[in-house]
């Protein structure tokens, strides 16, 4: 019993030092700005994107392809952005196009092969030199610590929560102001109704999805700079963990969705930061574990009120 | 604004192997409302879902004048300059009064003369203009049918499609919305109205049609409004 | 009667054709008969219940892991798994009983997952069960005192043959069928498709939901004992990939049949060699590594758009079907 205290207080005072928790809020910002580009998606398909982060990582290694090329890094996150969006928009025509009003599990296990599929011919791509993984070295220098307050902080960081909230900030502005955010919205309420009325489906999908896009690059230059070889893997593992938080959240509201993904990965910043090392290899377990827990409080989502999600698998 | 007739051709709705309309036709003009009406499971509702597109018709076609809109979808349908007042109004409850005028302006045509527009479709429905700030979620059943009403027609649309637009109101308040049917008559619109409330449809309509079992069965005039009830009686049994 | 006949028949067919090839050649031929116990196992639950489970594959590693640990000879623990509990370092069991030992540890461990999960639903259910996955590869990963941690497991004697991997595809169809013709298994059915009305009728959901998923942990057990029997594996073998691929051939045979998930295994199994081939070189083609996952995953998303319903059209075979549609009928109709 002392043990388990002993160690519940070592975690409490590590978990508040500032250092934690910058670098936790700045783990949740990404995080966040994954989980809209889910969220987005799926309030007007009622599509699970499980392949989210395969558009993040053809956006790091359009990143490592510029690093290796030499070019600014201006120019390379102008070549992530292009390629990323080129995807989206792509993956949107090819595959959930014709995926439209099929039931949510064949939606879900269809963009899961299409990770799979992006995973594989990123191998193929990055095997074609002979290495395992491309270095994106030019923007490593975004990852030096500046020290604030006697607390050091990587500049990234910095960045990370700025952007999110820019990126967020810019997302209610549209959503809110703009005629196409207002049929965004209608959409995912009632996409039949929102059609009679005159609400054209292709361009409110389209947008959608374009900003979706959008978000993956933004993210794919984060991710890139804290972890800068660049592999077929890249953001697997950060998808996987958003997907669940983005559930946990609540998946019919937009905003309960990012608050998900902004918790889960504040959770994991704060476990991995705070707990001993010898602990913090079990982190995914008690990251899923506390998952698993919460699903079963609050099947509908631990953001939103009423009932549970609308769709059935 | 140039305004054209409706025309539904041997409509024919299915679904999957159930058949819910067989071969049903009939024209509403500009400046006349066309009543339709008939029991529950008649085929009322599907007959207006296939003329705004949301199933595919079996068979048959459906033209607004020179517009061939068979199997359009919904969208193109509305944007065409057709406008439906669905049934249980499916007004956005999370989005303000507003919001969901703004809503029905996706499917105009133009844009321009939005301004205009929307203070006529306001002085008809005062009750809506006095509420456009708030959440329409909270509105009583009256005012949500007029914001679906008036939702419609800030489209400014040619043909006003309307799926029983008086379920589950006060007689009062019907009346409201019956007396701004006839406004909206007036003013030139080609009107659809689906009712259950047989005779004060009859009575408002120019023509009335008795659908039954996915068929027309009779046609009435506002001459028959007085007994209604026994001529559908004596004819459906 | 055709529903069982075929599907062993066909499974038969493959190791017996299996046997006429060298070695090289044949274990392509294993590798498909324990896919085939591993889809059966997903399709037990998935097929009756309509709720997608990605953490099947944590039974099919608790299963190797528990046939792996516990059939190293006691003497050569040490050298692999250093830090065993004690009872796990000292005990060796047989072939046999480390098989059934691990249809068991699938089994009670997919009953303890499922007594929280099978309460949730829809999209929770299917991340809940990713969850499972999660926790279950990063405590294998980690955890040295329940197996080799990070290495493969080295001396597990290479039981699964031919002989062995069909018999293990055989009996986890011949459970299969009796489970979806059991009472059980019928009323889960019914229960997919029309959730409401099975409870008014009074079935319930919950615990018939649990059931499924308790026999197909069990099996997905027996699969992966199979599997640390054929290969020396790691943590990696029993993860995501693994997933996918049993994922893929599900839904590309027909989710919703016995016949579709034999179908499925093996005819993926059977690309899947081929294009390995291919990127061996062989066959005058030389495709790079990785193709293979591209042309599955390709052809899983092409399935789901074109034909949701699988190759099978997630149907059982069925003979008069089958004569009906054939040309020459329909020709002389
Ligand atoms: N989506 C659907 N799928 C299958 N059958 C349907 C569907 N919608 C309607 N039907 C059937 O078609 C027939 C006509 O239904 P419809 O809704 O058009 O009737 P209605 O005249 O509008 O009735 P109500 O007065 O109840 O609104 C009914 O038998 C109904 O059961
Ligand atoms: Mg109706």
């Amino acid at each position: 019993m002392t043990v388990l205290a002993t160690a519940l207080s070592d975690f409490l005072h590590a978990a508040v030092e500032p250092q934690v928790q910058v670098d936790a809020i700045g783990i949740g910002a990404i995080y966040a700005l994954m989980a809209v580009g889910i969220g987005l998606v799926f309030g007007v398909l009622r599509l699970v994107n499980f392949a989210y982060g395969q558009l993040v990582m053809a956006g790091a290694f359009a990143l490592a392809y510029a690093s290796d090329q030499d070019w600014p890094v201006w120019l390379g996150i102008v070549l992530c952005f292009v390629v990323v969006i080129t995807l989206t928009l792509a993956m949107e025509r090819v595959v959930f196009r014709p995926l439209r009003g099929k039931p949510a599990a064949t939606m879900l296990v269809a963009t899961f092969a299409v990770a799979f599929l992006l995973q594989a011919v990123a191998l193929l791509i990055d095997q074609t030199d002979d290495t395992l993984g491309e270095p994106a070295a030019s923007l490593a220098k975004l990852n030096v610590p500046w020290t604030i307050l006697g607390t050091d902080v990587r500049k990234i960081t910095v960045v990370a929560i700025v952007t999110a909230a820019v990126c967020l900030a810019g997302l209610v502005l549209i959503l809110s102001r703009t005629t196409v955010g207002l049929h965004m919205r209608a959409a995912a309420m009632d996409f039949e109704t929102a059609r009679l009325l005159g609400v054209r489906a292709d361009r409110v999908i389209g947008s959608a999805v374009l900003l979706s896009g959008i978000l993956a690059a933004t993210v794919a230059v984060m991710l890139t700079v804290q972890q800068p070889l660049v592999t077929s893997t890249f953001a697997l593992r950060e998808t996987i963990v958003v997907l669940a938080g983005v559930v946990l959240g609540g998946m019919n509201r937009l905003f309960s969705a990012t608050l998900g993904g902004f918790a889960i990965g504040y959770a994991s910043g704060l476990l991995g930061g705070a707990l001993p090392t010898a602990q913090s290899q079990y982190l995914p377990s008690i990251l899923f574990g506390l998952v698993i827990v919460i699903l079963l409080v609050r099947p509908g989502g631990l953001f939103t009120r009423g009932p549970g999600p609308v769709e059935r698998v | 604004m140039s305004s054209s007739t409706l025309v539904v051709s041997d409509l024919v709705v299915r679904y999957g192997a159930v058949p819910a309309v067989h071969g049903i036709s009939f024209e509403v003009a500009p400046g006349e409302i066309v009543g339709l009406i008939g029991p529950n499971g008649a085929g009322k509702s599907s007959t207006l879902n296939a003329i705004t597109g949301l199933v595919g018709p079996f068979s048959g076609s459906v033209r607004l004048g020179e517009r061939d809109l068979t199997g359009r979808a919904p969208e193109v349908v509305a944007r065409s300059g057709i406008a439906l007042v669905p049934e249980g109004r499916r007004i956005f409850g999370e989005l303000t009064v507003d919001e969901n005028l703004r809503l029905g302006l996706a499917g105009r045509r133009t844009q321009r003369g939005v301004a205009e527009d929307l203070e006529r479709v306001l002085e008809l429905f005062p009750v809506v203009a006095e509420s456009r700030a708030r959440s329409a979620g909270v509105l009583s059943g009256g005012q949500q049918q007029q914001l679906a009403i008036a939702r419609a027609l800030v489209a400014a649309p040619e043909v006003l499609l309307l799926d029983e637009p008086s379920l589950g109101l006060s007689p009062a308040i019907t009346d409201t919305v019956f007396d701004a049917l006839a406004t909206i008559r007036d003013s030139g619109l080609a009107v659809l109205l689906v009712e259950q409330r047989a005779q004060r449809t009859v009575a408002i309509a120019d023509r009335t049609l008795v659908l039954a079992n996915g068929e027309l069965r009779l046609t009435l005039t506002p001459d028959d409004a007085g007994d209604t009830e026994r001529m559908i009686h004596a004819y459906l049994s | 009667m055709l529903t069982i006949v075929a599907p062993i028949t066909l499974v038969a067919a493959t190791a017996v054709v299996g046997t006429f090839f060298e070695r090289s050649t044949e274990i392509y031929f294993i590798n498909a008969l324990i896919a085939v116990a591993i889809v059966v196992a997903l399709y037990v639950f998935v097929g009756s219940t309509g709720v997608l489970s990605f953490g099947h594959i944590s039974f099919v590693a608790v299963g190797a892991w528990t046939a792996g640990v516990l059939s190293v000879p006691v003497a050569e623990k040490p050298a692999t798994m250093p830090f065993l509990f004690d009872f796990l370092a000292e005990t060796t069991v047989g072939n046999v009983w480390s098989l059934v030992l691990a249809a068991l540890a699938g089994g009670v461990f997919a009953l303890l997952a499922g007594l929280p999960l099978m309460r949730l639903s829809g999209l929770t259910a299917g991340i809940a069960t990713f969850a499972v996955l999660e926790i279950t590869n990063n405590v294998l990963r980690y955890y040295e005192k329940v197996g080799p941690g990070l290495n493969v497991f080295s001396s597990v004697p290479e039981t699964t043959d031919l002989q062995q991997a069909a018999i293990g595809a055989i009996a986890a169809i011949v459970v299969a069928f009796a489970y979806q013709v059991s009472r059980f298994g019928r009323q889960l059915r019914a229960a997919r498709d029309d959730a409401p009305a099975a409870r008014a009728v009074g079935i319930s959901v919950y615990r018939q939901r649990l059931g499924a998923f308790t026999l197909s942990g069990a099996l997905a057990g027996l699969a992966g004992g199979l599997y640390v029997h054929y290969l020396p594996i790691s943590v990696d073998a029993v993860y995501l990939d693994l997933t996918f691929i049993t994922l893929a051939m599900l839904v590309i045979g027909g989710m919703t049949s016995l016949w579709g998930a034999v179908v499925g295994a093996l005819a993926v199994s059977g690309l899947d060699s081929l294009l390995a081939e291919a990127e061996n070189g062989a066959a005058g083609i030389d495709l790079p590594s990785g193709s293979r996952i591209v042309v599955v995953g390709a052809l899983m998303a092409v399935v789901l758009i074109v034909r949701p319903s699988g190759l099978t059209g997630g149907r059982e075979l069925n003979l008069g079907r089958l004569l009906r549609g054939s040309p020459g009928r329909r020709g002389a109709a």
